[in-house]
């Protein structure tokens, strides 16, 4: 039923300007076309780790579309916001990852390794395929220029000393495991370094922890220093699940872009 | 009143490399070994993260891992009629302080000595004569590369080094360093990534005939266990080698190649805050007794031991000595003593190369050791018939950081401020990359080690003075492979303008103040003969059989490679002979 509902919204959103959407989950609402653009200056957005030009108006109208199911080779045959919403929000299940904000390349690579194999995933890789390569960076920079924010989803109980372990994981590693902080490559708050180093700070527990498991097999491989397997081979599963869960409570607070031109009137001299 | 403590089989002063390595040898070789460091404890994981860690302002231009010239500092002077003055700041060189010592700041450039570096004198004496070696304090090490490979090889497997074999067992390589000595085994890891400008350096010295390589390197580029069993991480070329520590477990440093796997051994104790102020001697003065020190509450205490292991930076080997009368001094006058004698340093030069908007370096994207070299230039790869000097240096394209407050690199002609300055500096930040020209150090009779006769540290302790300014020698060697540099640097492609500086150049003194390099060297140097050397070829001192020695002190003249390297090769040397000779039977292991 979902999944009708989202192909008729892919079909109603072809064209310009902004249109009424019926929300893929409660929270939040498709920022405003206007706001995304202004913020496709923001560092975190722009690409500029592989293509020459900056994304501009038309990828990010092309990203729209994509994200709603339409695509040149017949579309995904998924709308990404099926899953992962219109505000790339996620629809609250911790099963797939929130997308708002994130750093663009990032995005743009995952979906690279997903088509290619280097991030074997049941679903993904399939939608990924399905994606010209343009579409790939179109909706990487759609999801990238949404600001982040923090969700209002309820987080699970939790024994605080577990979250100790995982902030304490977070800030300064663990000397006896030979665990390095997370905070050396994903920023002092969580909030990612772009291109390449993705947000965890809101990020849903879920999905952390799932993923450190698949760093862990070698299922997922793709990090280009090859660093995430090394520090996930020395973290239990405990570990995991602390740390994924300090992430999760960790604020990412919406980035407003760059502040907007404003003609100042000069005040008139007393 | 002194605390005297309960006797422990070895004493070892310093936990960087030197000390660390002999800890954990000894241990395992059933030793109960005190470390005795002055320093704070830290590690990598809790103590060198980013972004903390990456605070240029605190680490590398305030020096907070360094030691603090409040406490100790030395004296310096350029030549014995000059009155020597305190260093009050750090500049030239940056010993280090705390667990790891100097060893977690070193930028990773893991180098091994050529086969003729180790018998310098009679190598040049034998294909040019001895005259060429006229005025030189040049001497043999006393011991070979073949002997040295072994520990050689076993600390690349310490440190996971990456690179590509140039001579593996005598077969030379494609791609490597076909001047260096026979290695027995490849390299642990492949070698790091080339940037742009590393790749057209390569192109340019191979069309030119030279043989570029790449640096070898302890900023690892795999996931890899190293001998001891640690586990070390790839590196992420964030650019904060040199100066900083690794928070990414990626550049190999004595905390986490050789603490973690000793600290829980029944057979090591490590005391933090604790400076040594003196080793005592036996009554008969053969032997040392065990150290005194000023424990973390400041109380004098007495610790004894069967051995005492000199483990501290190069330079404060020496003070020690000096302060606690081990050995003889040098006297400049006579030529006698050895005690401080062969001071010697490295001679460094470089061209800046400035590319037009084609090329982009990215130079925040680097690593301590990301470099393209070559040994064409180095130590005897090449005829010195009739150019006036002996030594040499390798010449190596690096990218080792992009640093906003350090890092500003602007063509010849640019002003030092003002807007046309920044304008250079935005121009020029992503197209530049520096070729170092990094130059071995003759000793001569004038560069020695002594006690200041005026200056006292925070302990009361006379300051150990230093005397230095680059032989003649040095200058002539420095300003020949100058100019290779600047030829290579000319023949690259897209290049628009190419700087120089040459901190030996003729007509200027050695300078203490602008940062050169961590590389002093010599004062307690190895050797097979008592008047020329403090310690036999196995790291023993001569007159006092229980006392060993370590570090890049024991260099008779500074090789034109980083001293990491060939130190850990010789402090494996040294703990061999101990674990499997001397401990069974301590005594002089050569006769004077």
């Amino acid at each position: 039923m979902k999944l009708a509902r989202t192909t008729l919204l892919a079909i109603l959103t072809i064209g310009l300007g902004p249109v009424a959407i019926v929300q893929a989950q409660d929270s939040g609402g498709e920022p405003g076309m206007n706001e995304l653009e202004r913020r496709l200056n923001v560092d975190s957005v722009m690409f500029n780790a592989t293509i020459d030009q900056k994304p501009d108006n038309d990828l990010l109208e092309l990203g729209r579309l994509v994200a709603m199911g339409s695509a040149e080779q017949g579309g995904s045959g998924m709308a990404c916001i099926t899953c992962h919403g219109v505000d790339g929000q996620g629809d609250g299940s911790a099963a797939f990852p929130r997308l708002d904000g994130q750093a663009g390349w990032y995005l743009f690579k995952q979906l690279q390794d997903y088509a290619s194999g280097d991030r074997p995933n049941r679903v993904m890789t399939g939608i990924a395929q399905r994606l010209t390569e343009r579409e790939r960076e179109a909706v990487a920079a759609y999801y990238a220029t949404m600001p982040a924010g923090d969700l209002k989803t309820a987080h699970g109980d939790i024994d605080g000393r577990v979250l100790q372990w995982g902030g304490q994981l977070a800030a300064v590693g663990s000397a006896e495991k030979g665990i390095p902080a997370c905070v050396n490559c994903h920023g002092a708050q969580g909030t990612g370094l772009p291109p390449s180093v993705p947000y965890l700070a809101g990020q849903y527990a879920g999905y952390m922890q799932l993923q450190l498991e698949l760093w862990k097999e070698g299922t997922r491989d793709n990090d280009a220093m090859d660093v995430m397997s090394t520090i996930a081979d020395k973290m239990s599963k405990e570990d995991m699940r602390a740390v994924a869960e300090y992430y999760a409570r960790v604020s990412n607070p919406a980035d407003e872009g760059p502040e907007p031109e404003v003609d100042y009137d000069m005040p008139a001299a007393e | 009143m002194v605390r005297e403590l309960p006797k422990t089989d070895v004493v070892i002063v310093g936990a960087g490399w030197t000390g660390l390595a002999a800890a954990k040898e000894l241990a395992d070789a059933g030793q109960r070994c005190v470390v005795i460091e002055r320093g704070d404890w830290r590690h990598d994981a809790s103590n060198f993260g980013a972004p903390e860690e990456h605070d240029e302002l605190k680490y590398a231009r305030r020096k907070e891992h360094m030691i603090d010239t409040q406490t100790k500092t030395l004296s310096f002077r350029n030549s014995s009629d000059q009155t020597a003055l305190p260093m009050r700041r750090l500049g030239s060189f940056l010993p280090g302080k705390g667990l790891g010592g100097a060893g977690i700041h070193w930028n990773g450039q893991l180098w091994r000595p050529l086969p003729s570096d180790l018998k310098m004198r009679s190598h040049y004496a034998d294909r040019y004569g001895e005259a060429i070696l006229d005025g030189l304090n040049v001497q043999d090490w006393g011991v070979t590369y073949d002997e040295l490979e072994p520990h050689l090889d076993f600390f690349d497997r310490v440190c996971g080094t990456a690179g590509v074999a140039g001579n593996l067992n005598g077969e030379t390589k494609e791609g490597g360093n076909p001047f260096e000595g026979p290695r027995s085994a490849d390299y642990p890891n492949p070698p790091m990534k080339a940037s742009p400008p590393l790749q057209l350096f390569q192109k340019t010295a191979q069309e030119m005939g030279y043989h570029p390589f790449q640096m070898p390197s302890a900023n690892v580029t795999k996931a890899y266990e190293n001998a001891y069993g640690a586990q070390l991480h790839p590196c992420t070329y964030c650019g904060f080698c040199e100066r900083f520590g690794c928070g990414y477990y990626a550049k190999a440093d004595p905390i986490i190649c050789i603490y973690d796997v000793v600290k829980d051994h029944e057979n090591f104790e490590l005391r933090m805050n604790s400076q040594v102020l003196r080793v005592e001697k036996s009554a008969d003065g053969k032997t040392a007794t065990g150290v005194t020190y000023l424990d973390e509450r400041g109380q004098e205490v007495f610790q004894p031991a069967d051995t005492v292991c000199l483990n501290a930076y190069a330079l404060w080997n020496v003070h020690l000595m000096l302060v606690s009368g081990l050995g003889k001094p040098y006297d400049p006058e006579t030529g006698e003593g050895t005690v401080g004698r062969n001071y010697a340093y490295q001679t460094l030069a470089a061209a800046g190369v400035f590319f037009d908007k084609e090329v982009w370096s990215n130079p925040f994207m680097g690593a301590g050791a990301l470099g393209m070299t070559i040994d064409d230039f180095n130590g005897d790869n090449f005829d010195h018939t009739d150019l006036g000097f002996v030594g040499g240096g390798y010449i190596s394209a690096n990218q080792t950081n992009g640093r906003p407050i350090n890092y500003h690199p602007t063509p010849p002609d640019t002003p030092s401020w003002g807007p046309e300055w920044k304008k250079a500096v935005r121009e020029n930040y992503l197209h530049h990359v520096g070729i170092v020209c990094h130059g071995s150090s003759v000793a001569v009779p004038g560069n020695y080690l002594d006690l200041d006769p005026t200056y006292k540290d925070a302990y009361g302790q006379p300051l150990l003075r230093m005397t230095f300014d680059f032989p003649e020698n040095d200058r002539r060697m420095s300003a020949y492979v100058l100019s290779k540099a600047e030829e290579i640097a000319r023949n690259m492609d897209n290049v628009r303008a190419v700087s120089t500086v040459n901190r030996a150049a003729e007509g200027e003194s050695y300078s203490v103040v602008p940062y050169q390099t961590t590389h002093n060297t010599g004062g307690a140097v190895i050797g097979t003969d008592p008047t020329t050397s403090v310690v036999n070829r196995y790291g023993q001192m001569w007159d006092h059989h229980n006392v060993f020695v370590f570090g890049a002190c024991l260099f008779p003249q500074n090789l034109g490679y980083n001293p990491t390297g060939p130190l850990m090769g010789l402090a494996y040397w040294t703990l061999d002979h101990m674990k499997n000779d001397y401990l069974q039977n301590p005594r002089p292991l050569m006769d004077a």
